[in-house]
């Protein structure tokens, strides 16, 4: 295969389908998530979705809804502040999961005893619209000295949807969860739109390349600009905090693709049904010469 | 300020990173704070193929290789509950840490490490993810596991005897004619002597402590009796 048939055929194993359990799953939880919410809150709140479905750049490997919370200009039923706000969003999302609470996000891992922490894959952003248009939003941010983020949902999506490289983000994506790449996503997904901006025809492989090669060489000279927000929002932290992880990661890939190709880089496995999965695992059980055994302490 | 082990021993961190970029192309490491940290995603492969992959963070400690590397799984898949043999942080238990001592004299080898606990726990985790039971078996959770491994190092046939064996290596001192804790009512000079005296060689004193610190704390916090 080329490189392109490699990452096309990475691209189809790291799709999935409108009924897969993944998605079956996370429709529920959005569901439900919704329900708690118009239960507190009533109609109130604007619940709209984002993320990476929006954004047309989800993957097996890392899928997620963002769920919008927003309150308008003048609805203080959430409190009255900003911070007020993001607190009593995640109090009401505590009685049923377990949250997380991120800078302007709260992730949602199950609180049920037996999946206990699993990812819910569902991240739900309050905020308050800054005026009656329904576009842009101040959100809380509970990490920084900025406590306020301007922001807007459908110019981010936009971005990177009508960005042209979606596939190459997708791929990237998929590179940072592989590698451990300690990148938000969000900067990880400007900077391929950036870096891209003038090779949207280019092949998928020379596409990848090419990013992961101004990671290695040039990291820092890159920058990146939130779209909703270039003059108020600065990611330059978080870039700078990602740039030695960009830069190593990118350099053990392209090595990896230079000695062992595109499949062993990209991870490409061969997907095996659920019966195969278990005879090739008990076969592994077997050629296990020194078996451990776990072990959790109780206090 | 103290160097780290990397810094006392480059030739053999740059071998390790050298070898596990090859063998493992998609673990990275990176230094924070003096502390190795290894990321990225670990394969579950057999006969050349790639059945899973977890997402781990895995720290070496400041006294790698003597000392034994921490497992976290970053991708939050798995349950974060005992049964599952996961702390609330992420943190796998592969094993309890004096069979691995016992196992491995020399230190940790990195490879023997991954190839080993860190693969059999992966492949474990993959099978009670589809409905099985633990391949390789598993240790009871708390003060009892650590019991179990203590009556398996000294064939001691009940947890009773164990419990005793670990009292007796936790001591800071120790006499040959102190009554062996086997409960044969004789000397340990003529008794159990070889076994007590090989795992005080090969496991520092500190572990013998912890355990026995962790199976009195679990006895005083819940009362329980130890059963034999």
């Amino acid at each position: 295969m080329t490189p392109d048939e490699i990452l096309a055929k990475v691209l189809e194993e790291q799709t999935l389908a409108t009924d897969s359990p993944e998605l079956v799953k996370l429709r529920s939880t959005r569901e439900d998530v919704e329900t708690l919410l118009c239960s507190e809150y009533g109609g109130s709140p604007t619940i709209r979705y984002g993320g990476s479905k929006a954004k047309n750049t989800m993957i097996r490997a890392s899928y997620d809804l963002d769920m919008t919370c927003y309150f308008g200009r003048d609805d203080n039923q959430a409190g009255a502040t900003l911070e007020e706000m993001y607190n009593d969003v995640a109090r009401v999302l505590e009685k049923k999961y377990s949250v997380d609470r991120k800078r302007s996000a709260l992730r949602l891992t199950s609180k049920v005893p037996e999946t206990y922490k699993i990812d819910l894959h569902v991240d739900v952003v309050p905020g308050r619209f800054i005026d009656g248009n329904g576009g842009d939003v101040f959100l809380h941010q509970s990490e920084g000295d900025k406590k306020l983020l301007k922001t807007n949902l459908d110019v981010h999506i936009q971005h990177i949807r009508g960005s042209g490289v979606t596939d190459a983000i997708r791929l990237l994506k998929l590179w940072k969860v592989l590698n451990g790449v300690d990148v938000k996503t969000f900067v990880l997904e400007l900077l391929v739109v950036d870096l891209l901006s003038k090779h949207k025809q280019a092949p998928l492989s020379a596409q990848v390349e090419l990013v992961l090669e101004a990671f290695r060489d040039r990291v820092d000279e890159l920058s990146v600009e939130d779209p909703a927000n270039p003059t108020g929002n600065d990611l330059s932290e978080r870039l700078d905090s990602a740039r030695p992880s960009l830069s190593a990661a990118a350099d053990q890939t392209l090595w990896v693709i230079e000695q062992h190709g595109w499949a062993t880089a990209f991870g490409l496995t061969n997907q095996q049904t659920k019966a195969e999965r278990i005879q090739i695992l008990n076969r592994a059980v077997t050629s296990v010469a020194t078996p451990t055994k776990p072990w959790r302490s109780n206090l | 300020m103290k160097k780290g082990w990397f810094e006392e021993n480059p030739a053999l961190f740059a071998k390790i990173q050298t070898e596990t970029r090859s063998v493992y192309p998609h673990l990275h490491f990176c230094i924070r704070d003096k502390v190795v940290y290894v990321t990225g995603s670990f394969p579950v492969r057999q006969d050349g193929r790639e059945i899973d992959r977890y997402q781990v963070e895995i720290q070496l400690p400041p006294n790698f290789p003597s000392g034994i590397p921490r497992v976290r799984e970053t991708g939050m898949r798995i349950p974060r509950i005992a049964d599952r043999h996961m702390y609330a942080d992420g943190t796998a238990c592969l094993f309890v840490e004096e069979e691995w001592i016992m196992a491995n004299p020399e230190g940790t080898d990195w490879f023997v490490f991954l190839n080993g606990p860190v693969r059999n726990f992966f492949i474990g985790q993959c099978l009670v993810e589809a409905g099985a039971g633990w391949p390789f078996g598993q240790r009871s959770h708390g003060s009892k596991g650590i019991l179990e491994c203590y009556a398996e190092l000294t064939c001691a046939n009940d947890l009773r005897t164990a419990y005793n064996y670990l009292e007796m290596l936790g001591k800071k001192k120790l006499k040959g004619h102190w009554p062996c804790p086997c409960g044969s009512r004789m000397k340990i000079r003529d008794c159990h002597r070889q076994v007590i005296w090989s795992l005080r060689q090969r496991i520092p004193h500190q572990v013998f402590q912890n355990s026995w610190k962790h199976v009195q704390n679990e006895l005083h916090s819940k009362r329980q009796p130890v059963h034999r």
